[in-house]
């Protein structure tokens, strides 16, 4: 009995020695082949080369159709997943559509709906994913190409998310219709880099008239602001026109200090890994900003006013959360750090300019609440409001010296804001006196 | 390959096809090889997945008696299992595996059979046979998976899950199936393995697990 299953497992074996010198290398999956055609043209799409986005397109309207499912049993649930998702109710959208799917995959509206519950569900992976495959089913379908921008756009793929984008455009039946929801996804989408891809796309499409610079990122000037006369895309308003005379105390200090404060965005292998401000401290390119806005930087760019430049960390550390960037920048002003740290700070207003969520230049206000030290590092409480994005930016007093680093919020509370004080940049090193200024409040002494 | 070789490895495997006491063993051998498919799957081995799957494939297929009477036996067994008829059906699917013991879809719905009957050794043995003829049949590879969650066999229900997600006609169909099963599946052992196949083919999946706090949740940066 032994012997025979001795043989029985050395036959087994000289089969499978043969059957592994014939096995042919595996294919390359299903999805793996539709997603290499929707890439390419995404990839052409980015660069503007139609004639090649054609060309792929075609080879993708040439894979062979999965199955057909079963649409009858699919309908009452796509329909199901339709009156939750208009209601908002994600989890039951997700569930009705995933049923509707499975019954019917080769719809490409119900594969579309459920890539899009995903998207609104924080799931961009699986939005992803869905969203190629409906473009298997229909790869001229704009809103699954605008669905798929999207999902790229929210894990922070800028260049897949504006190819994507600018396929939406492409084939749209209505393209004025998809100029506009990218211009509204440039303008109000709560990711920085959604905001980011839609502009880059703009630019694919209409490069002379619609691409804005990413400083349109703001709020459209209001109705009673006077236009720029040089660049009517500004919103910072660098030429701005009224006298300065007519200007109250608070637009005094944003127009100096808005060409001094800087937008910092940071790169890892071609992705944009981080978004924050920080701000000019000497006339030839020093910037200081947070830490944490540069910590997962392999390449650094820096825009303060209309200058842009890459930069270096010539020193950064964790307590104080504080770094110093040496860029190209050059500029007749800058700011003036305060190293005043003292109770009667307390009530003093302050002004706050900085990218929040990518919104440039934002600038608001607020007073001084407090005086706070946390492990071991000075901070100054603030009221006015300040969001991721804001970090790194100045928090400046009436005088238009910098009292703050703006750094962190408090999630629970309101307005109850954290910036790092300027005297601990001087204290900890950041500060270069041949090339930076520095001074205490004149009548507000210990 | 050298085509000289593939010839000769061709020949050698007739040989020992023909070879006396093989067709004993088959069965045996045949559970062997699935056994491996799941064992392999379940170690992410794709390449040697599609080795047992190929061993398999090079089986002679059993000759049907009778296919007519077959195909009438395996109708009335489906339609004795719609209206939950299980001894009828039990019966129609064994008369349909006599006339024709190469019967895939028989073996399958016995299988489906036995695992409504809880009796999971012969639910396993049912769709092991339906996998030794035809070892890329995912729905066969989707019912053994639920035959191993219920008896919280996890590895195997991944091997076999993995297989599912293989095998599948329609790969996104089948992830999504994958993805509500490990998001919804009240059976830990279904539900975890659903989860651990998902991960295997490095597929998105929303983690159930709650992530710890960071240090200071009050703060952001």
């Amino acid at each position: 009995m032994l012997l025979f299953r001795i043989a029985l497992a050395l036959r087994n074996l000289l089969m499978l020695t043969i059957v592994l010198a014939t096995t042919l290398p595996a294919a390359a999956g299903q999805y793996e082949t539709i997603d290499y055609y929707v890439q390419q043209m995404i990839i052409f799409a980015g660069a503007n080369d139609a004639v090649s986005v054609q060309t792929f397109h075609e080879q993708l309207e040439n894979q062979q159709r999965p199955a057909p499912g079963d649409a009858l049993q699919a309908r009452p649930f796509s329909q199901q997943g339709q009156e939750h998702l208009g209601r908002g109710d994600l989890k039951n959208a997700l569930a009705a559509f995933r049923q509707a799917f499975i019954a019917d995959p080769v719809d490409a509206d119900i594969a579309h709906h459920l890539a899009l519950t995903y998207l609104r569900l924080n799931r961009p992976r699986e939005a992803e994913r869905l969203a190629v495959y409906t473009l298997y089913l229909a790869s001229a379908r704009s809103p699954a190409w605008l669905t798929l921008g999207q999902a790229y756009g929210q894990t922070g793929d800028i260049p897949r998310a504006a190819g994507a984008f600018a396929n939406a455009h492409r084939f749209a039946r209505n393209q004025p219709q998809v100029l506009e929801q990218l211009r509204q996804l440039a303008t109000t989408d709560s990711v920085d880099t959604v905001r980011i891809s839609a502009l880059q796309a703009l630019q694919v499409i209409q490069p002379p008239t619609a691409a804005a610079p990413v400083s349109t990122l703001q709020s459209p000037d209001p109705p009673n602001s006077p236009p720029s006369s040089t660049n009517p895309n500004s919103p910072r308003g660098a030429s701005h026109p009224q006298s300065p005379d007519q200007e109250n105390p608070r637009q005094q200090i944003y127009r100096r200090s808005i060409p001094l404060t800087c937008l910092i965005v940071t790169s890892r292998n071609g992705k944009m890994t981080d978004l924050g401000s920080g701000l000019l401290v000497s006339p030839d390119g020093l910037v200081i900003t947070n830490a944490h806005v540069i910590e997962k930087a392999g390449n650094l760019a820096v825009r303060c006013g209309d200058q842009e430049s890459v930069a270096r960390v010539r020193r950064q550390s964790r307590k104080p959360d504080l770094a110093l960037l040496e860029t190209s920048l050059k500029s007749s002003d800058s700011f003036v750090l305060n190293k005043t740290y003292h109770q009667g700070l307390i009530g003093l207003d302050v002004f706050v300019i900085g990218n929040p969520y990518g919104l440039e230049g934002t600038f608001s206000n607020g007073i001084i609440s407090g005086l706070r030290e946390i492990d071991g590092v000075r901070y100054i409480q603030i009221s006015a409001p300040i969001s991721p994005g804001n970090s790194g930016g100045p928090v400046i007093l009436g005088d238009g010296t910098v009292i703050g680093i703006a750094t962190m919020g408090a999630k629970v509370g309101q307005n109850l804001n954290f910036a790092i004080a300027a005297v601990e940049a001087v204290n900890a090193g950041f500060f270069d006196s041949a090339r930076m200024k520095s001074q205490a409040l004149k009548d507000k002494g210990p | 390959m050298n085509p000289a070789c593939r010839i000769l490895a061709l020949i050698l495997a007739s040989w020992l096809a023909a070879s006396p006491g093989f067709a004993q063993e088959t069965s045996e051998r045949n559970r062997f090889f699935v056994q491996q498919m799941i064992d392999l799957a379940a170690a992410n081995n794709p390449q040697a997945v599609e080795t047992m799957q190929r061993m398999l494939e090079q089986n002679p297929r059993p000759v049907a008696s009778d296919p007519a009477a077959a195909s009438t036996a395996l109708q009335q067994g489906q339609a004795a299992l719609q209206r939950d008829d299980l001894n009828a059906a039990l019966s129609e699917f064994q008369k349909a595996l006599q006339a024709d013991p190469g019967n895939v879809d028989a073996f399958n719905h016995l299988g489906l059979l036995y695992r409504k009957l809880n009796q999971f050794t012969d639910a396993d043995r049912a769709l092991q046979q339906a996998l030794a003829l035809e070892p890329t049949r995912a729905v066969a590879w989707f019912q053994l998976a639920q035959v191993y969650g219920l008896q919280n066999d996890e590895r195997r229900t991944i091997g076999a899950l993995s297989n599912t997600y293989r095998y599948a006609q329609n790969s996104m169909r089948a992830e999504e199936i994958l993805r509500y099963i490990a998001e919804n599946e009240a059976s830990d052992t279904l539900r975890n393995a659903a989860l651990g196949t998902l991960r295997l083919h490095q597929l998105p999946v929303q983690s159930p697990i709650v992530p710890p706090l960071p240090n200071n949740p009050t703060l952001f940066r």
